[in-house]
């Protein structure tokens, strides 16, 4: 490992003025560290600085109505114990449960895998579904930008080179799904992962894919075929199960699954993921 | 670069180390500056869990951690657990229930254990306690033992 | 559970306090690190070390200075410790470094310039040979050994026979993945070559070491660690000479370690195969068959036609048949050497087998359980390699396995399915082993050169055959371990063989203890030990004598009164009139399961979850009744990996594209069904009270039973390993 300086802000504005300082290429900022760590061993010697977020107060949790904010820094552990995460974002909270074990959850974090961007996240699809806003902080201030324009590819995202994830805002509780299909049940990575989710307000579906390069990505095509329908017929899935298989954007990695096995498996599992979703939204209504 | 030294309470003793370049993994400070080797080291790449230690009470890889972002806390491995009420019994369980065969992974397991008893208290279920073990690799037992185990620390909770 | 006892090694383990080989440190010692070759194959044009010894501290050793570090002597030609002209596969180490930090030596094993000319990879054995191999595989650098015999002429019984059904089976590469990478602690001390590593076989080390260096064995010392899983990839020299190397050129200690992705880029482990099946079959028997195996060996020297002159016999066994022609080639590719993983091979070929002839039944319109059942071998059989079966349970674990399989059929749901397979396996009792006890006033040691490697086999197993051949209680009775240098020999823990094999010796050392203490006590009859008051004693028809009254003064100085035994068993003999060409090896003991696996199918997915077990082994007798189902448990979860999720992918240029533990998937806790284990005893083996081998026959019948259960719950027939959600669903069509 290079040797590196560790540099610990205590306030945002010093942490924008630390990263202002250095290089795009000279700096990399820690969250949690579960996805850093592997970078860290191979990073060249550029790499003069690690800037880290442990003592931003930025570990907070907060509802706000239907409004939920959550800190970029808060470890994913702690969103997850969150009664309300698993009553009013159950999607998020399938989400959260497929990452890693609960040591690795206690590190994990939000900020850290929108920052990473890694296309193996399986955060993004649910992050998209359910039209997270991500709060930005630099040094002409902030600014917030949908999940869906934040991530730009693998490992890239609109991200400046000082600016930092402050927090994720979610609008308003969705009846929602996260499923995954993968080798094992845990620890592993996601051959392919999708989410679905209702939006009571715009009574429209929003359907997602991750798991799978280049980036998780929403797939509008597939939710049209859905239309408003609260409660979607096996006759109206089919259709959306081979809209999404057809617009499925990947390159194969031979390591976790062939793309003619993923083109398979978006649909199966966005059929699932949307009636189990749908089963909140009733479970809601009684 | 000059650092003031890392304070960190070691298993209940406030330890002071000098000259730990920021790079260091916690593993490593674990393993070869306080010589606590019962923290075992596999992937390094937080993929087994054997190296999983308890920072202020929370089960933590400590492959994955740098050294210097656990500054200030509380540090448990599995050394310590003799002297922690809880660690004490998920040991005795283990060694009652069979779950220690080669033992590389047991001291992964135990600290993650202990935290999770810690985190949900004594009230979560064989089933959820097994859920949130998943992160841990062991490859003598086949795991059924080290479930037993469980559920031998939750048959035994009041 | 109440009657549990512990392990005798749980408690520093649950401590922390057992040193394995990962946690070695000695005061001056130098780190070391491998210096891996770019590509699969090449021409090396140089290795060039200067700028690693340019670095401060680092002490660096290629093929250009073993001469001198062996001070004339001369290593294993086939095998040398560094490659001079050529490399055979992708990260072999072309060079060491050693540095007084792991960084340090990471950055030197970086600076080497190593510079190959690329030649042509080859990475998979159907390249090579898209079909069996004709008459141009003699002489092919590529086959590594070659074997043939017959018994017979097949093809006048298949010409004649009512069905003959022809299949191919192929099967993946798996790795041991003990959760400890290899890791050793060289020193190089008064002419004395000294490593501890943690290792399997502490005198097979001795002796690879020796061979590898070209030294006397009786310069070589190992000792041996706590070992963190082993399953076969921790039982001859891969680490060790590097260190060694390097400890001579540095005159300081070296610690070298692997990397876990090293331990994958450079284990030597299962490799994947090609197996054809044809049998014949006329009236519902078997008249004849053939069976022909193309095995991966990769880079591999030592051994190389054991991998298939052993394992080939699983493709035929255990089942009877008339007729036979069995072929196998050994084929050499740019990959690491193939090395033993649990039960070498077996799984794999009992894959092929077993669902070969139930696929055979089917295609003849027969039950496939029964129709196994009627070939199977029993006891006074004689195999197609001509050796005669000794007490042989497996028939009898078959009735148990096929009783709870009918259960399970009538309970199971719509997408459930269940398969039921059998395998046999040779308990490693041929390779020999000796053992010291001293006896003290209180206390009976039993000293012996095993580290547990976790089974435990020798903590548990072989003090549990010292408690039982005395009479003494199990507390009364502690293993004791010395380097090489002091204790018995023995031949190590792999094959199954070593409560058995080392329990025999025990055993042995037992029988010429009681008998001393029976003539210092001048009694006729037998005599056993016991404990009163605290003291052990001699106890017989006439009465008790402490053994503090029995013990002479030296004695007493010297720990106790001292016996030793030895075990060297007989190895079994084959019918060499059968064989063609090559060697076969013969089987020593003959032990087996019967296993039944349960599996829901997702029809819409592919994926199979294993939803029951049971498992039924032929042991001959339990020694020790804890560890024992604990063996059986955790076999089985490795053969699930093996069977469902377990395969190192390589890509045509010899990269291997898996080598962590986060693309490489063993099972994890979520994914184990509950295990149902018991045991056929009363047919006797070669171990001590009549035990047979336990470590590795549980991984055996895994892969074939879960395949089968699969058939079984969607009609799927697939005929390669792993069976993975994709592959179940391309043949349940849904791709």
């Amino acid at each position: 490992m290079p040797p590196f300086s560790l540099v610990t802000p205590t306030s945002v504005e010093e942490a924008v003025a630390e990263l202002r300082t250095v290089a795009p290429g000279e700096v990399a900022v820690l969250a949690g560290g579960t996805d850093l760590s592997f970078d860290l061993d191979r990073a060249g010697p550029s790499l003069r600085r690690v800037l880290s977020l442990r003592r931003l107060p930025w570990r907070t949790l907060d509802w706000n109505g239907p409004v939920l904010t959550v800190g970029s820094t808060l470890p994913l552990r702690s969103l997850e114990e969150d009664p309300g995460i698993s009553r009013r974002h159950p999607g998020l909270y399938q989400a959260i449960r497929a990452v890693g074990g609960v040591p690795l959850r206690h590190r994990a974090t939000l900020g850290g895998n929108l920052g990473r961007a890694s296309p193996a996240s399986d955060l993004l699809p649910v992050l998209l579904v359910l039209d997270a806003e991500v709060d930005l902080v630099g040094p002409a201030g902030s600014r917030s930008v949908g999940v869906d324009r934040f991530l730009l590819g693998p490992r890239r995202t609109v991200l400046a080179h000082d600016e930092l994830i402050r927090s994720v805002r979610f609008p308003e509780p969705r009846p929602s799904a996260y499923l995954w299909q993968r080798v094992r049940p845990a620890n592993d990575i996601s051959q392919i992962a999708v989410a679905a989710a209702f939006s009571p307000s715009e009574r429209r579906w929003r359907l997602a894919v991750g798991g799978i390069p280049p980036r998780a990505t929403r797939l509008p095509d597939a939710e049209q075929r859905l239309a408003s329908s609260v409660a979607p017929t096996d006759p109206e899935l089919r259709p959306m199960a081979e809209e999404a298989s057809r617009q499925l954007p990947i390159a194969g990695d031979r390591r976790r699954a062939s793309e003619e096995y993923r083109r398979h498996l978006v649909g199966v599992l966005l059929s699932r993921a949307v009636r189990a979703a749908a089963a909140h939204l009733s479970e809601g209504a009684r | 670069m000059t650092h003031r030294p890392l304070s960190i309470a070691v298993n209940g003793t406030a330890r002071s180390l000098d000259d730990v370049p920021d790079s260091e993994r916690l593993l490593d400070t674990i393993r070869w500056r306080l010589g606590l080797k019962g923290t075992k080291e596999g992937c390094r790449s937080g993929e087994c869990g054997a190296c999983t230690v308890l920072v202020d009470g929370v089960s933590t890889l400590s492959c994955l951690t740098l050294s210097r972002e656990v500054d200030g806390t509380s540090l448990t491995t599995v050394e310590g657990v003799a002297d922690d009420p809880v660690g004490k019994e998920v040991a005795e369980a283990f060694a009652r229930a069979g779950a220690v065969q080669c033992g590389y992974c047991t001291p992964g397991f135990v600290m993650a254990l202990v935290g999770l008893l810690k985190e949900r208290g004594r009230s979560a279920t064989v089933e959820e306690l097994l859920a949130d073990l998943g992160g841990n690799l062991c490859r003598c037992t086949g795991y059924l033992s080290i479930a037993r185990a469980v559920a031998l620390l939750s048959r035994e909770s009041p | 559970m109440s009657t549990f006892r512990p392990r005798p090694d749980a408690s520093p383990k649950l401590a922390g306090s057992a040193v394995y080989g990962m946690d070695l440190e000695l005061p001056g010692m130098l780190w070391a690190a491998l210096v891996p070759s770019p590509t699969a194959h090449g021409r090396l044009r140089a290795v060039d070390l200067a700028p690693a010894r340019a670095l401060p501290g680092v002490v660096a050793v290629g093929a250009a200075d073993v001469a001198s570090l062996l001070s004339g002597a001369h290593g294993d030609a086939e095998r040398p410790v560094f490659p001079s002209e050529t490399v055979v596969f992708r990260h072999q180490p072309v060079a060491a470094v050693a540095a007084p930090t792991l960084e340090r030596a990471r950055e030197a094993a970086r600076a080497v310039r190593v510079d190959v000319e690329s030649l042509p990879v080859v990475s998979d054995l159907e390249d090579l040979f898209p079909d069996w191999p004709g008459p141009e595989a003699e002489g092919s650098p590529h086959i590594a050994a070659h074997v043939r015999a017959h018994s017979g002429d097949v093809e006048a019984v298949f010409r004649s026979a009512e069905t003959v059904v022809r299949e191919t089976y192929r099967t993946a590469s798996v790795h041991q993945v003990a959760i400890e990478p290899h890791a050793c602690l060289a020193m190089v001390d008064g002419g004395l070559w000294r490593v501890r590593s943690s290792t399997q076989t502490p005198f097979g080390l001795r002796e690879d070491i020796a061979s590898l260096l070209g030294v006397p064995e009786e310069k070589v010392v190992v000792e041996g660690t706590w070992v963190g899983g082993g399953f076969g990839g921790k039982n001859a020299a891969l680490i060790e000479p590097y260190a060694l190397l390097l400890a001579k050129a540095s005159g300081r200690p070296v610690k070298l370690s692997l990397t876990y992705r090293e331990e994958f880029l450079l284990g030597r482990t299962t490799l994947p195969s090609v197996v054809r099946m044809e049998t014949a079959v006329t009236n519902g028997t078997i008249v004849a068959r053939r069976v022909r195996l193309l095995l991966d060996v990769g880079t591999s020297l030592p051994g190389r036609d054991f991998a298939t002159g052993y394992s080939i016999g699983f493709l035929l066994g255990p089942y009877r048949t008339p007729a036979f022609e069995v072929e196998g080639y050994a084929v050499m590719t740019n990959k690491p050497a193939f090395g033993p993983h649990r039960a070498p091979f077996a799984p794999q070929c009992v894959f092929a087998l077993e669902s070969h002839l139930d696929h055979v039944a089917r295609e003849v319109g027969l039950d496939g359980v029964a129709f196994r059942a009627s070939h199977l071998w029993q006891e006074g059989t004689t195999t197609p390699m001509g050796q005669t079966v000794g007490p042989f349970g497996l028939a009898t674990a078959l009735e148990r396995a096929r009783a709870t399989a009918a259960r399970w059929r009538a309970e199971k749901g719509p997408d459930a399915g269940v398969g039921v397979a059998v395998g046999f396996w040779s308990t490693g009792t041929g390779a020999g082993g000796e053992a010291r006890l001293r006896l003290s006033p209180t206390e009976l040691t039993v000293v012996q050169g095993e580290r547990e490697i976790g089974s435990g086999s020798v903590l548990a197993g072989v003090a549990a055959v010292v408690a039982r051949a005395t009479g003494l209680p199990r507390e009364r009775v502690t293993v004791e371990y010395e380097d090489t240098a002091h204790a018995p020999f023995d031949s190590g823990v792999f094959g199954s063989r070593t409560t058995a094999a080392l329990g025999r010796a025990a055993e042995e050392a037992v029988g010429s203890l009681l008998e001393e203490l029976r003539r210092r006590t001048n009694r006729s009859g037998p005599v056993r030990l016991s404990v009163r008051n605290g003291e052990i004693v001699v106890t017989a028809a006439a009465g008790e004598r402490t053994i503090r009254d029995l013990l002479s003064d030296s004695e007493r100085r010297a720990g106790g009164l001292v016996a030793v035994g030895k075990h060297y068993g007989k190895g079994g003999e084959i019918d060499e009139t059968k064989v063609d060409v090559g060697t076969f090896y013969p089987y020593t003991d003959f032990t087996g399961a019967a296993h039944v696996a349960e599996v829901a199918v997702d029809r819409e997915t592919g994926t199979v979850r294993v939803t029951r077990y049971a498992a039924f082994h032929d042991i001959g007798t339990v020694i020790d009744g804890a560890t024992a189902p604990a063996q059986v448990e955790g076999g089985v979860v490795m053969g699930l990996g093996t069977a469902l999720t377990e395969e190192a992918i390589w890509s045509e240029d010899g990269r291997l594209l898996n080598a962590g533990l986060l693309d490489y998937r063993l099972p994890t806790l979520g994914s184990v069904p509950p295990i149902e284990v018991a045991f056929v005893e009363g047919f006797p083996g070669a171990g001590p009270f009549g035990a047979k081998g336990l470590g590795e026959p549980p991984i055996i019948p895994v892969a074939a039973a879960v395949a089968l259960a699969v058939r079984d719950a969607t009609g799927a027939h697939i005929t390669e390993l792993p069976l993975s959600s994709e592959r179940v669903a391309r043949a349940l069509k849904l791709l």
